[in-house]
């Protein structure tokens, strides 16, 4: 079998988890190269089209990083974004696709660690999965 | 609040409408209607809206919705709202999305008043249009003929037929049609509108009637969602979605969809040449126009709380993808997840406008 490397795209909010990935590097961290960084100017930007495209297009997993609830740069982007994710694991979960490949984690400026283990994890669970079978299907 | 009957003369219920809300422009309790009415050739009934009694031939039990009359009212009173009364027949599905279009401030409801009827169900264009003219599909669908086959599929397995939120119910549930209609009216303007009319005495049989249709609507729906439930997964999904051609004819159907300019028809997926070229070493690939899938699931996305279920979206689609298939399910899912129903209160938010701080961690965080 060929050997299968895991792709993951990342919406990071500028404030907090963007600043947060800066630091893992900062810090020297080691994660996982897996990830591809999107920086974002509030979670709650993050419009179910551009996670539904990267999943379509064969991302193995989407990351959306937001600041801690409370800690919005923009005051509640991110319970609204909560929201939008709870809806489109919803329709998800009823179509059969894989709604388990859609993260959304708080991650502070503060929190390289985090945010190192958090993708460590979000790579992991990617592995176990396997390919995103949408990578092979181009009539979408 | 209060009951009351429309007599149905020589037997006919539909003249007998059209005479009681031409008594409503007449007394000048309503300065013009939103209305159904056949088209000239009689292959579907559109809503009209008229101010002159004389014109008027309405026939608000014709089982046809070719367009929404809730954006029929939107497009009315989207700029400003009326400053003389309005009425406008409508079915209970389309009073769903009217409120739905209110709380997304798309319709406004000052001077309009709102006319319920009980829905018996629609046919599609093609099916109203093949029906001669002597037996007509009004008179076929109050004749209490089985009209399973004839429906379409959002019609058939209704979620409530039954009007909701209107001055004015009409209402042929429960009553005998040959004779006499159901009036209740829950406003000022309302009750201002029907005085004339004799009272109710007993709503048992009304009642009665309701209970029966939403029972039998409801044994429909679940045999329905259950036969459709394996429409699921990555093959049987992009299965279903084959034949789209992107057209997005069910979005402009839509009484929900209501932005001006659609994220999906801007440029922001438009791609260089060299773009598209490049993209191909993705999945070496791609079925053009792109973006089929991804439009549909969108839309779902962007419309599913507020979706009324009228199956307008299916009616609109060149290739007959029968979209009630899944958007039932999804919109009864997506809906329950937030505790939310469309058009129940015109108070109730939408789920996405809104928050609390303490919900839905389980998303957010383990």
């Amino acid at each position: 079998m060929e050997h299968f490397e895991p792709k993951v795209v990342g919406f990071l909010c500028n404030w907090c988890t963007y600043a947060g990935a800066d630091l893992a590097g900062t810090s020297r961290i080691q994660y996982p190269p897996n990830i591809r960084a999107i920086r974002v100017m509030c979670s709650g930007s993050v419009d179910s089209v551009y996670i539904n495209r990267a999943l379509f297009e064969g991302a193995d997993a989407v990351l959306i990083g937001g600041c801690h609830p409370g800690d919005c740069h923009y005051i509640n982007g991110n319970y609204k974004e909560r929201r939008r994710i709870v809806l489109l694991k919803n329709i998800l979960g009823t179509l059969g696709l894989e709604k388990d490949r859609v993260w959304l984690r708080w991650i502070s400026a503060s929190e390289g660690q985090k945010f190192a283990d958090t993708v460590t994890q979000i790579v992991e669970d990617a592995r176990k999965l396997g390919p995103n079978p949408m990578a092979k299907k181009w009539n979408v | 609040m209060s009951d009351k009957i429309l007599q149905v003369k020589d037997g006919n219920i539909v003249s007998t409408v059209n005479t009681f809300l031409k008594g409503l422009l007449e007394q000048g309790v309503v300065q013009a209607l939103l209305v159904p009415q056949e088209v000239p050739s009689r292959k579907t009934a559109f809503p009209v809206l008229v101010s002159d009694p004389k014109k008027l031939d309405a026939n608000i039990f014709a089982p046809a919705l070719p367009v929404s009359t809730a954006s029929a009212l939107s497009k009315i009173t989207r700029i400003k709202g009326s400053d003389k009364p309005v009425g406008i027949v409508m079915r209970a599905c389309q009073l769903r999305a009217t409120i739905e279009l209110a709380k997304l401030k798309q319709v406004n409801l000052e001077n309009i008043m709102l006319i319920g009827v009980d829905c018996l169900g629609t046919f599609s264009t093609n099916t109203y249009g093949a029906f001669s003219e002597k037996d007509t599909p009004t008179d076929f669908i109050l004749k209490g003929a089985d009209t399973a086959k004839y429906l379409r599929s959002s019609c058939r397995v209704c979620k409530d037929p039954v009007p909701a939120h209107c001055d004015i119910t009409i209402g042929v549930f429960g009553m005998d049609r040959s004779k006499e209609l159901f009036i209740h009216a829950a406003t000022e303007a309302g009750e201002k509108a029907v005085k004339d009319l004799p009272d109710l005495s007993d709503t048992g049989s009304r009642e009665k009637g309701i209970k029966q249709v939403q029972e039998e609507k409801n044994a429909a729906r679940a045999a329905f969602l259950k036969e459709k439930s394996t429409i699921q997964g990555i093959d049987k999904l992009t299965e279903f979605f084959d034949a789209c051609i992107n057209c997005h004819n069910c979005m402009k159907a839509c009484p929900i969809c209501y932005c001006k300019e659609c994220l999906f028809e801007s440029a922001v997926f438009d791609l260089e040449a060299n773009k598209y070229v490049a993209k191909t070493k993705n999945k070496g690939l791609y079925k053009m126009p792109v973006d089929s899938l991804l439009f549909q699931v969108t839309r779902m996305n962007h419309m599913i709380l507020s979706c009324v279920q009228c199956g307008l979206c299916e009616q609109a689609c060149p290739n007959s993808i029968p979209l009630m298939d899944i958007f039932i399910a999804a919109a009864e899912n997506a809906q329950a997840e937030f505790g939310y129903m469309p058009g129940r209160d015109p108070k109730e938010q939408v789920p996405l406008v809104v928050f609390r701080e303490n919900e839905y961690h389980d998303v957010g965080e383990k």
